[in-house]
């Protein structure tokens, strides 16, 4: 544990002492390190999650860079996981960062996903997506899940028994890809989301009341428009 | 009869944010896809009254018929 506390000191009221204690002591996995899972593990990082447990399968490429807040000239060619954990590691080293160098698959994700508090859905698929919320809610572990395209995002939180992944991307469990395969994805969105996922993730490992659960955040930049729907039964 | 279509995020491209329409009695959800030039993959969350229904659902006077597009990207 971080022994010079001064360096949360900015988070002051937003988050009492005794939050950050919370935050300190807990782990968090990010699956996707790319667009959105790369805020979400900056984030994370300077808020002193005290072990973060990244999952990617994939290096950096030039295409990356437009969006990709830990894609930089430097590191293109890198695996993704071990970018973040220099980074993350640069900015804070007082936490614990642990890197599996692969997709995610709900075959082999009950063993690196033990003990982790809350899971952050970065994927860039609705099935592996929907693989993702049934392996957490098996686990008994919170999803905050996010998904991007063009100017457009969503999210919201999913707690075991919900299905709110399943309710909402149901009807597309087959499709792997949405309208980003033709409106791509700028640099606002995900930076935007992610930290929207985060701040609901806080509320989550901290015991606050959860915002979006049972919901999602319909997140519209070109109208700027941000529009809360419940998930009913 | 009269009812609502909301479009949200991409499917507003060329189309519109929200529109009153009249259509037949009976009509189903099939009507607003067909109208709409939209094939059921387009279409991620599709509502009625804020509720999610399946395609074939028949529409009531003064129903609300709410159109989110797939976002899958991360």
């Amino acid at each position: 544990m971080d022994t010079d506390l001064r360096r949360y000191q900015r988070n002051q009221r937003s988050i009492s002492h005794e939050d950050q204690e919370k935050l300190l002591r807990s782990s968090a996995a990010v699956i996707g390190c790319g667009g959105l899972g790369g805020y979400i593990a900056e984030e994370l990082a300077r808020l002193g999650v005290g072990r973060l447990i990244l999952f990617d399968g994939d290096r950096f490429e030039v295409t990356n860079l437009n969006r990709q807040i830990l894609a930089t000239e430097a590191t293109l060619g890198q695996w993704k996981v071990e970018a973040a954990r220099k980074r993350l590691q640069a900015v804070n080293s007082s936490i614990q960062v642990a890197c599996i160098r692969d997709w995610f698959q709900e075959e082999t994700a009950d063993t690196h996903l033990q003990g982790v508090n809350i899971v952050f859905d970065a994927l860039d698929s609705i099935p592996a997506r929907l693989a993702l919320e049934r392996t957490s809610h098996h686990l008994g572990i919170p999803l905050v899940f996010a998904s991007i395209a063009g100017w457009f995002g969503l999210l919201g939180v999913s707690l075991p028994g919900d299905n709110s992944v399943k309710k909402l991307f149901g009807r597309q469990a087959q499709e792997r890809r949405g309208v980003e395969a033709s409106w791509g994805n700028p640099a606002f969105t995900p930076a935007v989301v992610a930290s929207m996922a985060v701040a609901e993730g806080v509320k989550v490992l901290t015991g606050r009341e959860i915002s979006l659960h049972r919901s999602w955040l319909h997140v519209d930049l070109l109208a700027m428009e941000f529009e809360r729907f419940e998930i009913l039964d | 009869m009269k009812i609502t279509i909301k479009l949200f995020a991409s499917l507003r491209r060329g189309r519109f944010k929200s529109e009153q329409w009249d259509v037949p009695e009976g009509s189903t959800v099939e009507l607003v896809f067909d109208r709409l030039g939209l094939q059921p993959r387009d279409v991620s969350i599709l509502r009625v009254n804020g509720r999610d229904v399946a395609d074939g659902q028949v529409l009531g006077a003064g129903d609300i018929v709410t159109l989110f597009p797939p976002l899958g990207g991360g």
